[in-house]
């Protein structure tokens, strides 16, 4: 199913931080949205998640820690069936089991709370639970930031061969350019509360048009910087 | 948790005999000579110094201070809270009578305390800024500021003489509660207000409540399972606190109501220099003190498990 | 020159560093990498003698390192300046902590290798960027000429472009003024790019210690070559085929 959305726009304190923005995804397809800090592409995440699921599509957001998604005072278990109250599914044991084995955290102790977890095992704890209700799109915040670089890349792998041939679209919203390069086929640049570029990852990796995006493949690299 | 257990048990032991140790010390130091006192409060006139020197050797004042507080220790923890040195009475049953009067007082004071508060939070926290909540904050701030003592006559002075509807003074039927529970329990409503509409804002503005939304959780079910327990953790803390808010308004609020209690049980023994009487409130309310605070402990530990953590 | 040798810390009885020894010589930087853990904030505390060594020695041209007056840099820009006062006066700190007179012509020469405006410097901390800030906190460090310069985290509040700006500051900085770095990170890009050294500090032991040329092609350590091939799947390093 294609995922629809126009006219998503926001305001801070009276200023324009989100120009009116139309975003098109395809079914299955992965989309990077790349820009500077301040750039407006948190909000435009946000913006598209809120509206998305006003119209009533599944859309699943995995926020950039996994301190932004769970509560420390309620145990896993707890969390998982609460999200499945909330998409008004009855607990489902197997489904469970496959995305847990999916998401390598099968062997964790559900009745601990969050931070009786690793980082990176409540990262995927929070990318399973996005995944219960196989979401037409699931947008991630900065997914890497948080974690250390060999969890950061285990977790994406992960990820990437789960969502492989299934329908669910993946929105990842970064500032890194290095890290969408590798992850998504297309890419949205962003600059100033407006999306400037949006073209095929290859595309905008050898021929970017706007400054954003060549500031962004300039920069992409730390071994080639500009001088 | 057997080991927390024993922890939070010895520290409630050091407490204890910590408060023991002190009251005693402060009155066996206080200025003055306790069996003059003594024998000032037992004859209520002038008395012959061989009278207050057997009165010495009686109240084993004499002994001096470590075998004086021995003497009175040792049966205490046999549950003998010994006699009056005025009356040579049993301290524990006019005791029971004090608390008779005190009890259903401090009781009925944080049940009004709870009732007015509790809603008084929620509607100002609805929206933060309101005039609503400007108005609960108001009233709270006023509530703390005002001393019970002066409360108390603002309350007699409009219900019980202008209005003539309740009685002020004594204790003799269940009316004569009113007044006194409701000046104890406007004090407690007013801290208890404050301390509820910031623990329910700050547990508002916790990071991870806009994905809970974005989850689908029902803002009910956000407000009960993820907001409710965040803010009692410092309502609890402060709870225990409260109840030394709580006896102290009592005491002073049963001075006000000319109420029979703990006040005036308390006021008396000091006046007469009745160490076993003094002792025998003091250890009661350290010990009520402990156990309530141990009790929070354990809530606060099923609550929030990183505290136990912390501690082992 | 600082002497890191065979530091052992404990911590809580447990032990946090365990015989770690490296070395840097001036106008050189070492990079520390690896998992948080792993030791690189302890380390960073231990070699600003506020952290107790149980065992070995770190020393500056054989004297205790704080004779040297070691500078740092910290992760959280904005918090790392008092709210209040506005950016000259916490640059201007350390001057005055150690009795020494402003140099403009120095201070003017950071501002512009740093790339800060004067009027930015009478903004307070609120008032001014992330990248700004992390500057600024550059320049404080720099302003009374320290040979020894330790950066923690110093990058990863900044997003990516202005990541890699500010590490070409820092580094063009260091040939200009001289000073011997140390880098405790956990982006391998930034370490494989800009120093001279890295070392992998795993669990409170060094796990290797090579020049970062021969980190990106040939780590020593199976721990190295997963910490490296991270950095190539989240693309912070390319492959080089």
């Amino acid at each position: 199913m294609t995922i629809w959305a126009t006219g998503l726009s926001a305001e801070r304190s009276g200023r324009t931080i989100l120009h009116s923005t139309d975003v098109v995804i395809r079914s299955g397809e992965r989309v990077g949205l790349v820009g500077a800090s301040g750039s407006g592409k948190s909000t435009l995440g946000h913006a598209l998640i809120d509206t998305l699921q006003a119209q009533g599509q599944s859309v699943a957001h995995v926020p950039q820690s996994p301190d932004e998604a769970l509560d420390p005072l309620r145990s896993l278990a707890f969390h998982w069936a609460e999200a499945e109250r909330a998409l008004g599914m009855k607990p489902d044991p197997t489904r469970q089991a496959e995305l847990f084995t999916a998401l390598r955290i099968e062997g964790g102790n559900l009745r601990k709370r969050p931070w009786g977890w690793s980082r990176g095992m409540q990262q995927r704890f929070v990318i399973a639970m996005a995944l219960i209700g196989a979401p037409d799109l699931l947008v991630m915040d900065e997914p890497t930031s948080a974690l250390d670089p060999i969890v950061a890349a285990g977790t994406m792998d992960l990820l990437d061969r789960y969502l492989q041939d299934r329908q669910t679209a993946l929105l990842l919203v970064t500032h890194d350019l290095g890290l969408a390069a590798r992850r998504v086929s297309r890419l949205m640049v962003m600059e100033d509360g407006r999306i400037v570029e949006d073209a095929p990852t290859h595309q905008v990796l050898s021929a970017p048009e706007t400054r954003a995006a060549k500031s962004l493949c300039a920069h992409r690299n730390w071994l080639e910087l500009p001088c | 948790m057997i080991r927390v257990l024993a922890s939070l048990c010895l520290r409630a032991v050091v407490v204890l005999t910590g408060a023991a140790l002190a009251t005693f010390a402060l009155l066996w130091h206080a200025p003055g000579d306790p069996a003059l006192a003594i024998a000032l409060a037992r004859y209520d006139s002038l008395v012959p110094a061989d009278v207050v020197d057997q009165i010495r050797v009686e109240a084993g004042i004499d002994a001096g201070f470590w075998t004086a507080f021995q003497a009175w220790l040792s049966p205490l923890l046999t549950g003998d809270f010994g006699q009056s040195s005025v009356t040579g009475r049993d301290v524990w049953p006019e005791l029971m009578t004090a608390l008779s009067y005190t009890v259903p007082l401090a009781l009925a004071g944080l049940l009004i305390g709870i009732t007015l508060s509790v809603p008084l939070a929620l509607l100002a926290t609805r929206k933060a800024g309101s005039w609503l909540d400007r108005f609960a904050v108001g009233l709270a701030s006023l509530g703390a500021a005002i001393p019970a003592y002066w409360l108390g006559l603002l309350l007699i002075l409009l219900f019980a003489v202008q209005l003539g509807w309740l009685p002020a003074m004594g204790a003799r039927t269940s009316a004569h509660l009113i007044l006194p529970a409701l000046t104890l329990g406007l004090g407690v409503a007013a801290s208890l207000t404050r301390i509820l509409r910031s623990g329910i804002l700050e547990a508002r503005g916790q990071s991870f409540l806009p994905a809970l939304r974005r989850r689908g959780v029902a803002a009910r079910d956000i407000e009960r399972h993820h907001v409710a327990p965040h803010a009692a953790i410092p309502v609890l803390t402060v709870f225990g606190l409260e109840l030394a808010f709580l006896l102290e308004g009592a005491v002073i609020v049963e001075v006000i109501f000319a109420r029979p209690g703990l006040g005036s049980f308390l006021v008396d023994a000091i006046e007469a220099r009745d160490f076993p009487k003094v002792q025998a409130v003091v250890i009661l309310a350290a010990v009520l003190f402990v156990v309530v605070n141990l009790l929070i402990d354990l809530v606060y530990r099923g609550l929030d498990p990183r505290i136990g953590e912390r501690d082992a | 020159m600082l002497n890191v040798d065979g530091v052992c810390v404990k911590r809580g009885g447990k032990p946090t560093l365990q015989g770690v020894s490296m070395s840097i010589a001036p106008s050189r930087t070492l990079a520390v990498v690896g998992e948080s853990g792993a030791g690189k904030s302890t380390l960073i505390g231990a070699i600003l003698g506020m952290i107790p060594c149980a065992a070995g020695t770190i020393t500056w041209n054989d004297a205790p390192v704080r004779r040297c007056k070691p500078a740092l840099v910290m992760q959280e820009p904005r918090s790392a300046f008092n709210p209040r006062l506005c950016l000259r006066r916490s640059v201007m700190e350390p001057l005055v902590a150690q009795g020494i007179a402003v140099d403009a012509a120095h201070l003017a020469a950071l501002c512009q290798g740093l790339e800060i405006s004067a009027d930015l410097l009478d903004r307070r901390p609120s008032q001014v960027s992330i990248g700004q800030a992390q500057r600024v906190g550059i320049l404080r460090a720099l302003i009374a000429s320290p040979p020894l310069v330790l950066f923690d985290e110093p990058l990863s509040a900044l997003d990516a472009v202005t990541q890699k700006h500010t590490a070409r500051l820092i580094a063009d900085l260091q040939q200009n003024v001289g000073f011997a770095a140390l880098i405790v990170t956990h982006d391998l890009g930034y370490a494989a790019a800009f120093a001279d050294d890295i070392a992998v500090l795993r669990a409170g032991r060094i796990e290797e210690l090579t020049t970062a040329q021969d980190f990106v092609t040939a780590p020593q350590s199976a721990y190295g070559h997963t910490l490296r091939d991270a950095a190539f799947a989240l693309g912070a390093l390319e492959q080089v085929a």
